[in-house]
């Protein structure tokens, strides 16, 4: 059903035309299949990390920092056996012969990427059912093919869940989903914000462009699961997305070339406001003095190509750091300048800008916080912008050359590694922009 | 001089207002306007003034050089030229100014928007008595020379204060210095210049270094970016209130509904 009149150009992430006037709604999570795959994934893929849980068994340190059991020890080469723990492990999960369950053995046997057929997850309300279900069939694939005994089978348990259910999550497990526990989330509908933007820079190999589309695809998508993005807010999370994350009409794109020698953060901001005056989203209101106030009949619109010249911004600003701490600062100064320049507010309406000054704050000052890799939509100081900062975050994330001290490495770990074994949550620009041109003559 | 506006085509205008602090904050974020050059800092005694490192050492690295390592295949990489600091792996390092309410060049906001429209890849944040740079080390060494050598810079009421920054809203000095709790710098009656004694974190030096004359307050309350009651007044600059006004109704209705926004 078109509901929106809006078209668009899809680009890849060096800037190259894929399609031109695909309707803008191509690219909404209701309809996008690439999309619809993504969230698909990340409810269904789970990571296992086999020598983690090797170690644990070996040492007896299980739970979490700190907590080793002396004395408690299985000796197993779960590595070496990792071909025939997945292959059980799939007849477990499997609930249909030639279904979607998939076990993929990683890295020489120390990871797992376990994919949980849908159909498991559409017997229950839960999205946790991933990792839960991966978690007991470990435990029981390992408890049968080493042949461990009663004895020995809390400790697989410890080594597999980690302190879980003394905790609420799974803490210092070795199975990992990209989404947390529910308890965890903020509020409803927060699930896809309840991811590191270093995991989004991680499973995408720090390909900036790409990072950014998975973050903001994540982010935007949650909007729609959390009532944000209904009736008269629909189009500006819709445009939000495919310009800011999506490089629609290769706006990022070309901005960031534009400024990609010298260019400051200010530079940007007059790149953005240029090409919102060429292509007739904002026009002369008025003049006071020196000053002409701009105005525009199409907010959404403005506040898109303001999205993407945040992230443009961003792109420029960390990426001739190499540098990712830069986000918040250029989260409040682009937002300034580009209210000063214009007249009009600027990112989310003033959401973006307050976003940065909290986030400066728990990511520099003397609270300490963490570095932007440990952000994501549903911190407590990110989460005020709907969907417009965290796919910034995790393009600065990608962008950085090592200037921290948890790096997205250490951070994202398993995760990164493994995730980026699925080609459409590793290049998302591509997959999804292939889906909408399929979709241009459904609307 | 700033660029000048040509009649139909975009040119950046960077801040309303029509008062002379306005304007004074247009030339200040034009980076096209050349800020005037007031005093000589040599590098060695600005790189003692900010404590980082001892003139001469080598810059610490944080990482290798970019070439060493090799980069992520990333088309933004291929794209975005790195600053020298981040090709050679610096660490990041700042400088930190405390900008006194009596007519001090420029205001902490002020400040981090020239930051952002002059220099690249900087990160910079505002708070209520201090304003920190961070930038890799060798990029900062040359920002903090334009910050300290220019008009911008007022010895007397500009404070290069890296911790225990408190005193931008008390009263001057007998000499019409910005209080500073650490006295990490002094008035020289015999030279009439401000000497630093300490460095930015209050160690203190092995000689003093001068940083110059005060500004006269006339010069000063005519090339400030501050709006005083006593000066400009903020109030006084209808252009500058009614774009803070509008800026605050549009955050609010689009808030509400970004739809019922048209040419407003």
């Amino acid at each position: 059903m078109r509901k929106y009149k809006d078209v668009v150009e899809l680009h890849d992430d060096r800037g190259s035309l894929i399609a031109s006037n695909i309707p803008v709604q191509a690219l909404s999570p209701l309809y996008n299949p690439a999309i619809q795959s993504i969230i698909c994934f990340v409810k269904q893929c789970v990571a296992v990390n086999i020598e983690g849980v090797q170690g644990a068994l070996a040492s007896g340190s299980v739970g979490g920092k700190y907590c080793n059991i002396k004395g408690r020890s299985v000796k197993a080469d779960l590595v070496g056996n990792a071909d025939a723990i997945a292959k059980d492990m799939k007849g477990e999960l499997q609930v249909k012969a030639g279904d979607d369950t998939d076990v993929k053995v990683l890295k020489g046997g120390k990871y797992l990427l376990v994919k949980v057929p849908m159909r498991r997850l559409e017997a229950g309300v839960e999205y946790t059912t991933s990792a839960t279900t991966v978690a007991a069939s470990l435990c029981h694939v390992l408890i049968d093919k080493f042949k461990i005994s009663m004895w020995d089978a809390d400790l697989v348990h410890a080594a597999v869940w980690g302190r879980y259910p003394q905790t609420m999550e799974m803490l210092g497990g070795n199975v990992v989903s990209l989404l947390s526990v529910p308890q965890q989330n903020e509020g409803m509908g927060y699930a896809l914000r309840n991811i590191l933007a270093a995991h989004a820079a991680m499973i995408t190999k720090k390909n900036s462009m790409n990072a950014a589309a998975l973050s903001s695809i994540l982010e935007q998508a949650a909007m729609w699961e959390m009532g944000d993005a209904i009736g008269n807010f629909e189009r500006l999370h819709l445009l939000g997305l495919a310009y800011q994350g999506l490089n629609a009409d290769n706006l990022v794109y070309s901005i960031v070339k534009e400024n990609s020698k010298t260019g400051t953060l200010g530079d940007v901001v007059k790149s953005t406001v240029k090409r919102a005056i060429d292509d007739k989203v904002i026009t002369p209101l008025n003049k006071s003095g020196e000053f002409t106030t701009y105005t525009t009949s199409d907010m959404n619109k403005w506040n898109a190509y303001a999205a993407a010249g945040l992230m443009a911004g961003t792109m420029v600003t960390c990426g001739a750091a190499r540098a990712m701490q830069h986000t918040p600062s250029v989260f409040i100064y682009f937002n300034d300048l580009l209210e000063r320049e214009t007249g009009l507010p600027g990112v989310d309406f003033g959401k973006v800008a307050g976003t940065g000054v909290e986030m400066s704050f728990f990511s520099h000052s003397i609270y300490g916080g963490g570095n932007p890799a440990v952000f994501n939509g549903n911190h407590i100081v990110t989460r005020h912008s709907k969907g417009f900062c965290i796919p910034c975050v995790a393009a600065a994330v990608a962008l950085d050359a090592g200037t921290t001290i948890y790096t997205p490495e250490k951070l994202s770990g398993v995760v990164g590694d493994v995730l980026s074994e699925v080609p459409e949550l590793r290049e998302p620009l591509k997959y999804v922009n292939e889906a909408a041109a399929k979709l241009k003559g459904d609307f | 001089m700033p660029a000048k506006k040509e009649e139909g085509k975009y040119t950046a205008q960077y801040y309303p207002g029509s008062t002379l602090p306005a304007k004074n904050r247009r030339k200040y974020l034009d980076p096209s306007y050349k800020l005037q050059k007031l005093r000589t800092i040599s590098d060695d005694d600005l790189v003692r003034i900010m404590g980082h490192r001892v003139p001469g050492e080598a810059y610490k690295s944080t990482h290798p050089p970019l070439e060493e390592t090799g980069e992520p295949k990333d088309p933004i990489r291929e794209i975005v030229t790195p600053t020298p600091g981040a090709k050679a792996g610096d660490r990041i390092r700042y400088i930190q100014f405390t900008d006194s309410v009596y007519f001090a060049p420029v205001t902490p906001y002020v400040r981090a928007w020239m930051y952002h429209t002059r220099y690249r890849g900087v990160d910079v944040g505002v708070l209520s008595g201090r304003v920190p740079l961070e930038v890799r080390e060798r990029d900062l060494e040359k920002v903090a020379k334009e910050l300290v050598e220019t008009e911008i810079y007022d010895p007397a009421r500009v404070g290069i204060r890296g911790a225990t920054v408190h005193g931008h809203a008390l009263r001057l000095d007998e000499n019409g210095l910005m209080f500073d709790a650490f006295r990490r710098y002094l008035f020289n009656k015999k030279t009439g210049e401000v000497e630093y004694v300490k460095d930015q974190v209050g160690v203190p030096l092995d000689k003093p270094i001068p940083v110059g004359k005060p500004i006269p307050e006339e010069q000063l309350r005519k090339t400030t970016s501050e709006y005083r009651v006593d000066g400009d007044a903020f109030r006084a600059d209808k252009e500058v209130i009614n774009f803070i006004q509008r800026i605050h109704m549009l955050r609010t209705i689009a808030g509400f509904d970004p739809e019922g926004i048209k040419g407003i």
